[in-house]
C-alpha cells in the first residue's frame, strides 16, 4: 500500500533527522547544556526536547552548519531559561543550589550575533578556522598554536589577523541579511 | 616615530597572544597611526562577538555515553508521529506496527519522554531530574554480541530501570530482571525483539521492587532462562 510505505519512508526519515542531528551536534548541545544546568541528567532532558523541536520545525534547519548549530544552542538555552523560570514560580521545590547558577536570559541580539559568528566561522577556511580556534576558542599561545599547526609563529600571528579580518567580512555581511530578514 | 607599520599584528594583537614587547610596539605604533586605529576598532568588535560564542558550540560529534539520551530522543519522536497517524487514521490497525518499538515491561512505564499533543504549542517536558543515586551502566556480553546500557533510578525501597538493549535477533522473548546482591531476581519486564528492535535496539522503562542499595546488575534473559547480557551497577 503506497499510504504505509510513504509513512515508513517519513519514520526513516524522522530517525535518520534525530539521528544525524545527534551525531553533527549532540556533544557541543550536552555540553552547553551541562554547564548552564549544571546537571548531566537535566541537561540531556534538555537537548532531548531542543531535538525533538528541530524534529517539529525542519523548516528551521537551513544550510550551513553553523546557524543550524546556533539554532539549537539558541533553543536549547530557551528551554533551560523557561525551566528555572517554571521552578522559580514554585517555591516548594528545591531550591538552587551553587553549582546550578540562575541563568540569566541573553539578549537577543546577542544571541543572534552568536549564531551569525558560527556561522561565518563555518564559512572561513579552513587555514583561518584553524588558527582561530587554537589561538581564541582553545586559549593557546602563538607558540603552542604553532607547534599544532605545524607552521611558524610568524605565521600564526599573520594567519590569525586574515583570519579575524575575514570573520569581520562575513559577519558583517550575514548580519546584515539576517537582522534584515527578523527585523 | 620609529614605529613601522604592520597591520598583520593587529589581529593577534586583538586576540591578546603577542607578547609584552610586540604588544608594545603595536600600541606605540596605533598612536600614531590612524588607518591602524579604525582597523583596530573593528577587529575589536569582531573579537567581542567571537566572546558571545559558548566554548561549547565548538565541539563536534556526538555525546559520549549519550545512548540512551538517543534512544529516549527516537522514542519520543516515534510516539508524536504514531499520535499524529492515529488523529488521522482513526481505527485503522496499521499505526502499531509502524511504532512498536516502544515496549512497556512490568505494565507500567515511568514518564520519561511521553508524548505531548501534537497540535499544542511545544511544551517543554517537565521531567524532574532523576534523583540522587542514579546508576548508569553499560556491557556487552562476549558470548551473544548483545549490548545493554542502563539507568538505574533510586525509588523508595524499589527502583526504577531504563534499558536500551541492542544487538538481539528478531523474534526472541526476552525478559528484563534486576539481580539483587545476594542473587534474588525481580522482573521488570518482557518483550518480544521486533524487525526494528534487532536493527537499532530497543529501549524500555520497567521497576522492580529491590531496594536501590540491594541492586547487583541488570540482567536480560530468554524465556528459557539463558542469559543474554548483564550489566553490572
Amino acid at each position: 500500500m503506497a499510504a504505509l510505505w510513504s509513512r515508513k519512508r517519513e519514520a526513516a526519515a524522522d530517525e535518520a533527522l534525530i539521528r544525524s542531528l545527534y551525531e553533527e551536534h549532540g556533544r557541543a548541545l550536552l555540553a552547553y547544556a551541562t554547564r548552564l544546568t549544571g546537571d548531566r541528567a537535566a541537561a540531556e532532558d534538555v537537548v532531548q526536547e531542543t531535538l525533538v523541536r528541530a524534529w517539529r520545525h525542519p523548516d528551521t534547519l537551513v544550510n550551513g552548519k553553523g546557524s543550524v548549530r546556533g539554532w539549537l544552542l539558541t533553543v536549547a538555552r530557551n528551554i533551560v531559561t523557561d525551566r528555572f523560570r517554571a521552578k522559580a514560580a514554585r517555591p516548594q521545590e528545591v531550591a538552587e543550589t551553587p553549582t546550578t547558577p540562575p541563568v540569566e536570559r541573553d539578549h537577543a541580539d546577542s544571541v543572534v550575533d552568536s549564531m551569525v559568528v558560527l556561522e561565518a566561522l563555518d564559512r572561513l577556511s579552513s587555514d583561518h578556522r584553524d588558527v582561530l580556534m587554537e589561538i581564541y576558542f582553545r586559549g593557546r599561545s602563538v607558540t603552542e598554536a604553532a607547534e599544532a599547526l605545524g607552521v611558524p609563529p610568524g605565521t600564526v600571528k599573520s594567519r590569525s589577523h586574515y583570519a579575524l579580518r575575514a570573520l569581520r567580512e562575513t559577519f558583517v555581511g550575514q548580519q546584515v541579511a539576517l537582522k534584515g530578514v527578523a527585523g | 616615530m620609529t614605529t613601522n607599520h604592520d597591520p598583520q599584528l593587529l589581529g593577534a594583537y586583538v586576540l591578546g597572544v603577542l607578547d609584552e614587547r610586540e604588544a608594545r610596539a603595536v600600541e606605540d605604533h596605533l598612536a600614531s597611526c590612524s588607518r591602524c586605529h579604525a582597523d583596530l576598532a573593528e577587529l575589536r568588535a569582531m573579537e567581542e562577538a567571537m566572546g558571545d560564542v559558548p566554548p561549547e558550540a565548538l565541539l563536534d560529534g556526538p555525546p559520549e555515553g549519550g545512548d540512551l539520551l538517543l534512544q529516549r530522543t527516537l522514542r519520543q519522536v516515534r510516539s508524536e508521529r504514531g499520535g499524529q497517524l492515529r488523529r488521522r487514521q482513526v481505527g485503522l490497525g496499521l499505526v502499531a506496527a509502524a511504532v512498536a518499538a516502544v515496549v512497556l515491561g512490568g505494565g507500567f512505564a515511568v514518564g520519561r519522554g511521553t508524548a505531548p499533543d501534537v497540535g499544542a504549542i511545544p511544551q517543554t517536558s517537565t521531567a524532574p531530574a532523576p534523583p540522587a543515586g542514579t546508576k548508569l551502566g553499560s556491557a556487552t556480553d562476549p558470548d551473544t554480541g548483545a549490548r545493554m546500557t542502563v539507568q538505574v533510578k533510586p525509588a523508595a525501597g524499589w527502583v526504577r530501570v531504563n534499558a536500551s538493549v541492542a544487538g538481539i535477533e528478531q523474534n526472541e522473548k526476552c525478559r528484563l530482571f534486576v539481580v539483587a546482591k545476594d542473587g534474588r531476581r525481580a522482573e521488570a519486564g518482557s518483550w518480544l525483539v521486533s524487525a526494528a528492535g534487532e536493527k537499532d535496539g530497543t529501549n524500555l522503562d520497567g521497576s522492580a521492587l529491590i531496594a536501590p542499595e540491594d541492586v547487583a546488575a541488570i540482567e536480560v534473559r530468554n524465556f528459557d532462562d539463558e542469559r543474554i547480557v548483564t550489566v553490572p551497577v
